[in-house]
């Protein structure tokens, strides 16, 4: 493919997107440039500076082998073989996406309550964590071909070797990409790993909000955050290469070798089922049980209920749309163009993701009161930081349907008659938009569960589903809290649903 | 009717030169074939003809507009030119017949036509080009359940609803299977015909260009090296290089005299093509015949020995290799009949005139 | 819910200005660092009997206490009340504090409340130890925190070094005992494999699982749990340390933003939090120690007087500052 030149006006329009979504970055400028030199010196040089990036850096790594791991084995499963009733399956593998990973650490350690450092961190984040590989490698083989493992077999290379050779270099980009997401959001977590005491940088960042109230030394250490997720983005982006994955739009189905399972039944499904299990079942166990426990069942209110229900939805779905609003130029560059520019458009874009939400809280609080007065403490701003926090989850998806789109129907498109903008409005924008409604599905899923920025920034008297959960809990109200934890997993269960692609599965020929 | 023409038209991508001042004139309602090896330049010439390439200098000319001009890059969807990829890239989103409409719901009707009116002309069009392809019936299927004719005949009523002056063909038949690819090409080559559209073809498959065109352009490194019919072409090759690609050829180093070559193969009277003077007497040149020319003879004296080295049977002829007592190695195409076994010993004849070059 | 910006700018230190009393609009903005289950019944009980509506915004007091400093003189809050004094001592030293008329602040007495009268104390929570009554009786837990650094209690002890309670109390040990024995009992305690946790929640969880022996908490955990599973379901039970630095009382606040200086809304809500009835709320909702002199504390509970907080003024952040490189030079922060 010839090397274009991407069109400065797309350009612009990334760059803009990227500079909104680099407002948390900015506000980190400025505490960080208002606090004196000693006092970064003094910050970075605490004792337990170093046990707190070795431990963060630690957790993120293992935990994105560990998802690797489970989750590619698992998207084969789901795609090249013969499992008995693939569509549930597939709709199961989604639905960890629905668990707030503080949710599922108090699960388990309600169950095991020795339960407590690296090993236990490790765990529950990556039971959490695994649909971000699963689900984009199984899209991934859905459009693969097996061709070439044949030819590899016929070479002599064993199963193994041969699905190394042909297969994972086609899927290879989408494993990436949902390893940057894993790798990033350990990063940022603070729930799962303070329920766990497991220390690690987010740790720090909190106490210095709850404690020393300074929020210099809080903005210094995010800042190594926002360090170690520039080494991580740029670490994703060399891996994945240069290679653009171009697929012609030819006539006929992909064609791929479907697996027996054989004496490998029981194996399968154990691994398939495993990861949902551990994941959705022991939070959902221990939240019956505690709601049976509760001596003082108090009275649900169900008005109450409903409107955070309704708010879940209403800001989620808010933030879903200018995370994609933003994505969309960002994505296009990088799906179709290459270039410094472009990577580095790419990897601004990334990097709020690996911030605590607190910090991308109050660098909005800032922002809008510096600039938008007016909207303070309204729902728009509320989506908006959704949008900012989350926007990074739609690029990578938006990004790999879009270049998935061949360029010849474009240039069919453009002989035909119509502009580059209406080509791209009709043609490409709507061959890729399963893709991009992914984008967003993976964000409203993720803004349903988010808890501290909603805590700062929402409309006084708006609550959502999350902020409910956390005020009962918080009060050790666990009988209270049940209820709402379980319309919020089932409310976040519907986009994952959708995400798992279990319509499109079962309509899919395997044969 | 219009012709297209293409003046000094240089077009780079990147750093490098990949169209070298083509010129190219097409007579209106012809096919032109331009046949090359990968990485001439053929798809990038389609290309800055659509539009879609900007070229770097050069005039391109569509019967009385100006396409292409020094400060002038007529934006493709303007030019009103038919695109049929090498994929067909029919739209995965539309059925075959949302698919051969596309085109019509940019150039809109007449003015004054109500929708629904505009509605049915378009879909009068559209049955009318799929009955010209002969796929009216699967005129509700999805794209992803055709086969890869059937693709590339919607990819060409779709290019043609919109009745544009000229068609490109971007190596249409390449992925499909050597009989089919025979039965397409002549039935696009009708429909053309008959919708009295000009057409120009890429494709690498000189056999195919030659049976098809009215005209062939052959092209190498950005380069067209010759325009022409095919019999000129095949029988008049410009240069050996061109001899070699459209076709077989024999090329042998001879001694130039007086309108005859002497050289391995004997004396034969021979025809000087090159911009150049002819040369004087005894300068070396080189010879090139085809294959069919090579006479195969056993147990006769006229003629160079030779030894058949091996046999290449195509069932309608043969091609035999042989190796002359000299170490010169030539072919010689025979019709079955004249089939014979390796190690057969044999003299070799030149009939007809051959053509000599420069060396 | 913007609140108009009056044009007195005032600093925390100076008088009521004097000047056209600002008229009451019968609205109210509060922050509330509080579980919103327990405050907003008393919130309601006050709009029923003064007329003030209420907009109450809730989240956890170290979250609220960066998003006043992060909006500064733009709050829409007019009242914040917090879980400990340490934030109100951040709020007084930016500036975002306006003094308390005197009539109100000698309510409650001298270490309860703030030594500037730009913040009021509002409800006490004692440290406490909690231990498991599987495992102990109450006479084998210390009646001072200074034994835990031996090597009986090596890897039982939780508690939350982040935690501003937790915090205070090392300041008042500095205090109470001197730099040296403070030091002393930090760097024992980090070397007797502390479990360190990130809430006083989450150390009752772990006394009350058997999981540690000790816990160091608020006294008021350990009864919101029981009303939740009920008191005799608890396996952690509660010794208190009278006359011990680790039994001192840490107090919930109240203050008024720069703001709404002299707003009367205001002003009748902190005079509503420490009126009999208000005071009467916390004891029977949430088991805190009344600080208004005169009315009982919650049954079973030791007398105030007898847990120290002499001189202490929990919110003064120089000290903490201190307190807290103390706490990292141990790495326990």
């Amino acid at each position: 493919m010839a090397t274009r030149r991407a069109p400065r006006p797309l350009v612009v329009l990334a760059v803009v997107a990227c500079a909104i979504t680099s407002i948390p970055l900015l506000y980190l400028v400025v505490r960080v440039g208002s606090s004196g030199l000693d006092e970064l010196t003094m910050a970075l040089g605490r004792q337990r500076i170093p046990q707190l990036l070795g431990n963060t850096v630690a957790l993120a790594t293992a935990v994105t082998i560990s998802c690797v791991a489970l989750g590619v084995p698992t998207a084969f499963l789901l795609t090249r073989t013969r499992l008995r009733a693939t569509t549930l399956w597939v709709i199961v593998a989604a639905l960890p996406l629905a668990i707030p990973s503080y949710l599922a650490a108090y699960g388990w350690l309600a169950a095991i309550p020795t339960m407590n450092g690296f090993i236990a961190a490790w765990f529950v984040l990556t039971l959490v964590c695994v649909p971000y590989i699963t689900l984009p490698v199984a899209a991934a083989l859905r459009v693969a071909t097996s061709g070439l493992d044949d030819v590899a077999r016929t070479l002599g290379y064993g199963p193994v070797r041969s699905f190394l050779l042909g297969t994972w270099p086609q899927i290879r980009p989408a494993t990436l990409a949902g390893s940057l997401l894993v790798c990033l959001y350990v990063l940022s977590e603070f729930g799962a790993v303070a329920l766990l005491r497991y220390p690690v940088l987010t740790t720090a960042i909190n106490q210095a909000y709850g404690s020393s109230f300074n929020r210099n030394y809080a903005a210094i250490l995010a800042t190594v955050l926002v360090a170690l997720a520039v080494l991580v983005v740029i670490a994703e982006q060399s891996a994945r290469g240069r290679a653009k994955r171009r697929f012609t739009a030819g006539s006929g189905v992909v064609r791929h070798s479907v697996i027996r399972l054989g004496r490998w039944a029981p194996a399968s499904y154990s691994l398939v089922a495993i990861v949902p299990l551990l994941a959705v079942g022991m939070p959902v166990g221990v939240l019956f049980y505690r709601l049976l426990q509760a001596e003082t069942l108090r009275e649900l209110n169900v008005t109450e209920l409903l409107a955070a229900t309704a708010n879940t939805l209403a800001l989620s779905i808010g933030g879903a749309v200018i995370a994609v609003v933003l994505a969309l130029p960002i994505g296009v560059l990088a799906a179709r163009y290459s270039g410094r520019i472009v990577r580095v458009i790419e990897s601004v874009g990334y990097l709020a993701l690996g911030l605590p939400g607190i910090v991308v809280g109050l660098s909005l609080v800032f922002f809008s009161l510096a600039v938008v007065p007016a909207l303070y403490q309204t729902a728009i701003v509320l989506a908006f930081a959704y949008g900012v926090l989350f926007m990074p989850k739609a690029i990578g998806a938006i990004r790999s349907s879009l270049g998935q789109v061949p360029t010849s129907l474009e240039d069919v498109s453009r002989t035909l008659g119509y502009s580059t903008s209406q080509t791209w409005w009709l043609v490409t924008a709507r061959v890729a938009r399963p893709g991009i409604l992914a984008g967003a599905l993976l964000v409203a899923v993720t803004a349903m569960k988010e808890l501290p920025a909603t805590l700062l920034l929402r409309p006084t008297g708006t609550d959502t589903l999350a902020v409910e959960l956390w005020s009962r809990t918080s009060a050790s109200a666990y009988g209270a809290a049940a209820p709402y934890a379980a319309v919020l997993i089932v409310v976040a269960a519907i986009p994952a649903f959708f995400l798992s692609g279990a319509r499109r599965a079962a309509t899919e020929d395997t044969a | 009717m219009n012709t297209l023409s293409l003046s000094n038209v240089n077009v780079n991508l990147g750093e490098s030169a990949v169209l070298r001042s083509v010129n190219l004139d097409v007579p209106p309602g012809s096919l032109v074939a331009i046949v090359g090896p990968s990485g001439c330049g053929k798809t990038t010439l389609l290309r800055t003809i659509a539009g879609l390439q900007r070229a770097r200098s050069g005039d391109i000319r569509l019967g009385q507009r100006m396409l292409t001009t020094h400060g002038l890059h007529l934006a493709p969807e303007k030019r009103q030119i038919g695109w049929v990829p090498q994929d067909a890239a029919l739209f995965p989103h539309l059925t075959v017949a949302e698919n051969v409409a596309f085109g019509l719901g940019a150039r809109g009707g007449a003015a004054g036509d109500s929708r629904s009116l505009r509605k049915r002309s378009h879909d009068a069009r559209v049955t009318e080009l799929l009955a010209l392809v002969g796929l009216e019936s699967l005129a509700d299927r999805s794209p992803a359940q055709l086969s890869g004719g059937q693709a590339q005949r919607v990819a060409l009523a779709r290019a043609l609803a919109v009745s544009p002056q000229l068609v490109l063909l971007d190596e249409p038949f390449a992925a499909l299977d050597p009989v089919l690819r025979a039965e397409l090409r002549i039935e696009v080559r009708a429909l053309l015909r008959t919708q009295g559209v000009t057409g120009i073809l890429v494709t690498h498959d000189q056999s195919e260009a030659l049976s098809v065109a009215d005209y062939v352009a052959v092209m190498n490194e950005g380069e067209i090296l010759q325009f022409g019919t095919p019999p000129s072409v095949y029988g008049r090759p410009a240069t050996p290089w061109v001899a070699h690609f459209v076709g077989d050829a024999v090329v042998l180093p001879g001694m130039w005299s007086h309108g005859s070559v002497s050289s391995a193969l004997g004396n034969a009277s021979s025809e000087w093509v090159s911009t150049l003077p002819a040369p004087a007497d005894g300068v070396t040149v080189s010879l090139m015949v085809r294959p069919e020319q090579l006479v195969v003879a056993v147990g006769e004296d006229h003629g160079a020995p030779a030894t058949v080295n091996s046999v290449s049977y195509t069932g309608h002829d043969a091609v035999l290799g042989l190796v002359l007592d000299d170490g010169t190695v030539c072919e010689s195409r025979v019709t079955a009949a004249g089939l014979l076994s390796a190690g057969t010993r044999v003299t070799v004849q030149i009939a007809g005139t051959c053509l000599a070059y420069p060396v | 819910m913007v609140l108009g910006i009056s044009g007195c700018s005032t600093s925390g230190q100076s008088e009521v200005t004097s000047g056209a009393p600002i008229a009451s609009d019968g609205r109210l903005t509060i922050y509330v660092g509080r579980a919103e289950d327990l405050i907003s019944p008393l919130i309601d009980q006050f709009t029923a009997d003064t007329g003030i509506e209420v907009s109450a915004r809730y989240a956890a007091t170290p979250e609220l206490n960066a998003l006043l400093l992060e909006e500064g003189e733009n709050t829409p809050a007019q009242v914040f009340l917090s879980q400990d004094a340490g934030a109100l001592g951040s709020l007084r030293n930016s500036g975002l504090l306006t003094a308390l008329p005197a009539t109100l602040t000698s309510l409650i007495p001298a270490g309860f409340t703030s030594v500037d009268g730009t913040w009021l104390g509002v409800t006490g929570r004692a440290r406490v130890i909690a231990y498991d009554s599987e495992k102990l009786t109450a006479a084998q837990v210390p009646d001072s925190v200074d034994e835990l650094t031996s090597a009986d209690w090596k890897g039982q002890v939780a508690f939350a070094p982040g935690n501003a309670s937790m915090q205070s109390f090392v300041t008042a040990l500095r205090v109470l005992e001197g730099e040296d024995a403070a030091s002393a009992w930090v760097g024992g305690m980090s070397e007797n494999s502390p479990v360190l946790t990130e809430s006083n929640n989450a150390t009752l969880d772990l006394v009350n699982a058997g999981t540690v022996k000790v816990g160091l908490i608020n006294h008021y955990y350990w009864y919101e749990k029981a009303t939740e599973i009920g008191a005799s379901n608890m396996r952690a039970q509660l010794k208190f340390l009278p006359g011990d630095a680790g039994g001192i009382v840490n107090v919930t606040g109240a203050a008024i933003m720069t703001g709404s200086d002299g707003d009367p809304d205001a002003l009748a809500f902190l005079e509503y939090l420490v009126s009999e009835k208000g005071q009467r709320y916390f004891v029977d909702t949430t088991y805190e120690y009344p600080l208004l002199p005169g009315i009982d504390a919650p049954a079973g509970l030791p007398s105030l007087s007898s847990l120290i907080n002499a001189g202490l003024d929990l919110s003064d952040l120089d000290t903490l500052s201190q307190t807290q490189a103390l706490l990292a030079r141990y790495g326990l922060i």
